[in-house]
């Protein structure tokens, strides 16, 4: 089966519609088939250096170093082991190279083409031409730029050189629709002139590739692998693509069968080599170790690399977000007016976007406050309650009781917050005579989220109680401390260190958290301190910033990565610091 | 229950040194921990101004004695003591006793030195504090330093009263705890295994230390080392499987023990 469409894949086949109906679960069965084989000769391996280590112990020479199975374990490792991970890095880096491979050879035959669409390209008049607009409209922006600069520093209103600025954007955006126009209109008509034979084809899949930015070279590749392999839909299906596919299959075909058959003689090679190693001396136990220790150091090192690229990633974005807002950090970090908004059509109020995140760390410190003020002395309280007073059977019922708050997704917490304590509030405002009381407030926010915490703050702070040693309550109560003396005293002081760290965890759980925010404590980046106002956090701003239709490089869309980067440096501190202070904690009774 | 239907453990006691002023009195005094029995109906006279020393073979009742005396007892949920103990005449089981009250007046000292995470002077200060012994910080500061000085300790720390007092080492933290019981004044000092987590020159320190506190205090110290118990006690109280086997002047049980089971454990036939 795979051979026939080897046969009938090749170029001089003239009609390509059969490729989107040929069998690529075929190709797939060989690496299921591949992978098998590995299972089978791991186990034998496993079997073979088992039944050896017998067979040596049953001869009556110098005493087995292991038990059998360490033996078997050992083959079993150099068989399973450099193939699985041969089979990885292709799994990892194959198509990508099978890609580049295909595609490079196109491009080579595209090469007249490109040639030609590069020669007309200089030629044309119109192209020309709305170049030079172009580089008129940029100069122009640069010095409305200048211009506000100058008038904000000499305290004047910059706003007629805004408007002037976002005419000059305007421009340039649809001079660059243009120009993309005026290049895909020559691109069309040299692609046009290709013949419509398979190696014409075959250039015309090579230069659209080549003229594609990098997202569509992407969505090529994609839709490409589709249609040859069956990975996913395609997206269209074109000649080009049909083309493009095609050069990848032989490729492709090529890279799987001989990495299959390397991965097969290495396992064989690895079981034979093992094999050979058996003998009454050798230390199969301490190599398994040493292989043991590798794996569980590549473990910890892939959850490193993970934490390394999400923080690189939030960096690099947050930097382009701080390019595009001409560096001026501090006043992202330190401006009182947060709205991202940026306008599209010249005309639009609030153009310029303004990106001053105070409000919104104002807002996440209301709400974690509010959050503290509840799940602190609750969570606290009931602690020292199940571990001094309660007896075992109370601390037996309550204590899961309390844990399961901890397990109420914070969605339910969101909707309970929304549906029934913020209304409540409100009323409760206006029964008051506040009039401005509304449902979406940082109060019912925080006071809700202050219920999530609590089992955090119960729970950990229960753990650190019990830990204090009983011999400091006789102490206290040798001396003649009433059981609420000890506790003050002597227990809440040797566990306070434990207890400021569950706190510390608390309060980076309320500044993470998502769900409630976004349901209960409105939308508005009021800078306020009242707590019946409706506020916004970091986390809903984030959330609000990356869903719905967003182009993805606008200043406004980047915004989420440097809020997301401010959001884990806080967390991060205050997780230090909590782990810091439980560790202090471990030293102070000896 | 069932261990009053079997006859009360026979005690033997050795004559008492003449003149002795009786300060602890145990009559029937009996503690269960739920179902099991750790204290069988108990007769004893305690002294005042000297060192008992009880010994006798693990779990055979001699610490949960010295929790009687301070009723540390209640802070354990099964424990339940039945008779009768008297601190000068007085009962300590009855309900009118405030056994926060009665724990200042019975210090007591355990087998790991426990110091509170607070300061040397904060330690020592603790019991003054709660139970309002000092009118003013001078008078406070008096205390600290005679406790300190009673204890031994002064000397070393005095000029350190703010650092941890959990930054002392094992003997100093002992005789610190020791300086926090004697801080607020007591009659009686109980001592659960005082040194047995000590080094032998600061278990000579401690044991110098019971031999000076004997001066004014009555002490009863719970011990494994014989020759520590020799050493350092007036009285001798041996315990055995929950009853008192044999009480009497320490030289008199030392040299002349009349119960095979006395005189098999100071042996060190068993236990």
């Amino acid at each position: 089966m795979v051979r026939r469409y080897w046969r009938r894949g090749r170029p001089e086949c003239a009609g390509h519609e059969w490729l989107a109906a040929a069998a690529p679960e075929k190709i797939m069965q060989i690496t299921v088939l591949v992978a098998l084989t590995l299972l089978v000769l791991t186990a034998f391996g496993f079997l073979t250096g088992r039944r050896r280590a017998l067979a040596v112990r049953a001869r009556s020479g110098p005493r087995l170093h292991s038990l059998p199975n360490y033996y078997g374990y050992y083959i079993a490792l150099w068989t399973g082991g450099p193939a699985l991970v041969l089979l990885a890095v292709y799994g990892a880096f194959g198509s990508g190279l099978v890609n580049t491979l295909a595609m490079s050879q196109l491009e080579r035959e595209a090469a007249p083409l490109i040639a030609e669409f590069e020669r007309q390209l200089d030629s044309d008049s119109d192209f020309i031409a709305l170049l030079e607009e172009a580089a008129e409209a940029e100069t122009d922006a640069l010095e409305a730029r200048e211009a506000i600069t100058r008038a904000r520093d000499a305290g004047l209103d910059p706003q007629a050189f805004q408007a002037a600025l976002a005419g000059h954007t305007t421009r340039l955006t649809e001079i660059g629709a243009r120009l993309g126009q005026r290049r895909a209109d020559i691109a069309r008509t040299v692609a046009a002139r290709a013949p419509s034979s398979d190696a014409g084809i075959r250039a015309r899949s090579g230069f659209e590739f080549w003229n594609s930015p990098r997202e569509r070279r992407e969505l090529f590749l994609a839709d490409a692998r589709a249609i040859a392999f069956g990975e996913g839909l395609a997206s269209r299906n074109t000649p080009e693509l049909r083309a493009a596919a095609l050069a990848m299959r032989p490729v492709e075909d090529i890279f799987r069968y001989s990495v299959a058959a390397l991965a097969l003689s290495m396992a064989v090679g690895g079981l034979a080599w093992g094999r050979s190693r058996i003998k009454a001396s050798f230390r199969a136990r301490n190599r398994v170790e040493t292989a043991i220790t590798g794996l569980l150091m590549f473990a910890s090192v892939i959850a490193i690399l993970t934490t390394l690229g999400i923080v690189f990633s939030l960096l690099f974005e947050s930097l382009r977000f701080f390019a595009s807002i001409g560096w001026r950090v501090g006043d992202f970090l330190f401006g009182l007016q947060w709205s991202p908004q940026i306008a599209i059509r010249a005309d639009q109020i609030g153009q310029s976007g303004a990106f001053g995140a105070v409000p919104l760390f104002a807002g996440t410190a209301l709400i974690t406050a509010i959050a503290m003020t509840v799940a602190v002395p609750v969570g606290l309280f009931s602690a020292i309650y199940m571990s001094e007073y309660a007896g075992p059977r109370v601390r037996a019922v309550a204590k899961p009781i309390l844990e399961v708050l901890a397990g109420v997704p914070t969605v339910v917490y969101g909707f309970f917050a929304l549906l029934t304590v913020g209304p409540f509030l409100r009323d409760f405002a206006l029964f008051l005579g506040y009039e401005d009381a509304v449902t979406q407030s940082a109060l019912s926010a925080g006071l809700v989220m202050g219920v999530m915490i609590i089992p955090f703050v119960s729970s950990l702070s229960d753990d650190v109680i019990n830990a204090v040693p009983q011999s400091l309550r006789d102490g206290a109560y040798a001396m003649g401390a009433t059981k609420s003396e000890a506790i003050r005293h002597v227990v809440l002081p040797a566990a306070l260190p434990g207890i400021v760290g569950a706190v510390l965890l608390g309060v980076s759980r309320a500044i993470g958290e998502t769900m409630i925010v976004v349901m209960a404590a409105g939308q508005g980046a009021n800078l306020t301190a009242n707590p019946l106002e409706s506020v916004t956090t970091i986390t809903v701003q984030i959330v609000t910033l990356l869903t719905g239709d967003q182009e993805f490089d606008s200043s406004k869309t980047l915004a989420a990565f440097a809020l997301g980067l401010v959001l884990f440096v806080l967390t991060l501190m205050l997780n230090i610091i909590a782990l810091r202070v439980v560790q202090r904690f471990r030293e102070r009774y000896e | 229950m069932a261990y009053d239907t079997n006859p009360a453990p026979s005690t033997v006691y050795h004559p008492a040194p003449p003149g002795m002023q009786i300060k602890v009195a145990a009559r029937d005094l009996s503690v269960t921990y739920g179902d099991a029995l750790a204290l069988d109906r108990v007769q004893i006279d305690i002294p005042d101004r000297s060192v008992t020393a009880c010994i006798g073979p693990s779990g055979c009742g001699k610490s949960t004695f010295l929790r009687c005396i301070n009723r540390m007892n209640d802070t354990i949920d099964t424990a339940r003591v039945r008779g009768s103990i008297k601190i000068d005449g007085e009962e300590v089981n009855d309900r009118s006793i405030d056994p926060v009250l009665l724990r200042a007046r019975v210090g007591m000292v355990f087998q790991k030195p426990n110091p509170f995470p607070k300061t040397i002077f904060e330690n020592v200060a603790y019991g003054p504090r709660i139970h309002g012994l000092a009118a003013n910080k001078d008078e406070l500061a008096a205390i600290v330093e005679t406790s300190l000085t009673k204890a031994g300790l002064w000397k070393e720390v005095a000029d350190r009263l703010h650092q941890p007092g959990t930054s002392l080492s094992g003997g100093q933290q002992q005789r610190l705890v020791i300086a926090r019981a004697i801080a607020v004044n007591p009659e009686v000092i109980l001592m659960d295994e005082p040194c047995s987590a000590l080094d032998p020159i600061a278990t000579a320190r401690i044991e110098e230390l019971i031999d000076e506190l004997r001066e004014n205090y009555a002490l009863i110290i719970v011990t494994h080392s014989m020759a520590q118990a020799a050493r350092v006690s007036q009285m001798t109280a041996f315990f055995h499987l929950g009853a008192l086997v044999e009480y009497g002047p320490t030289e008199e049980i030392f040299t002349n023990p009349r119960d095979q089971r006395t005189q098999d454990y100071i042996t060190g036939r068993f236990g």
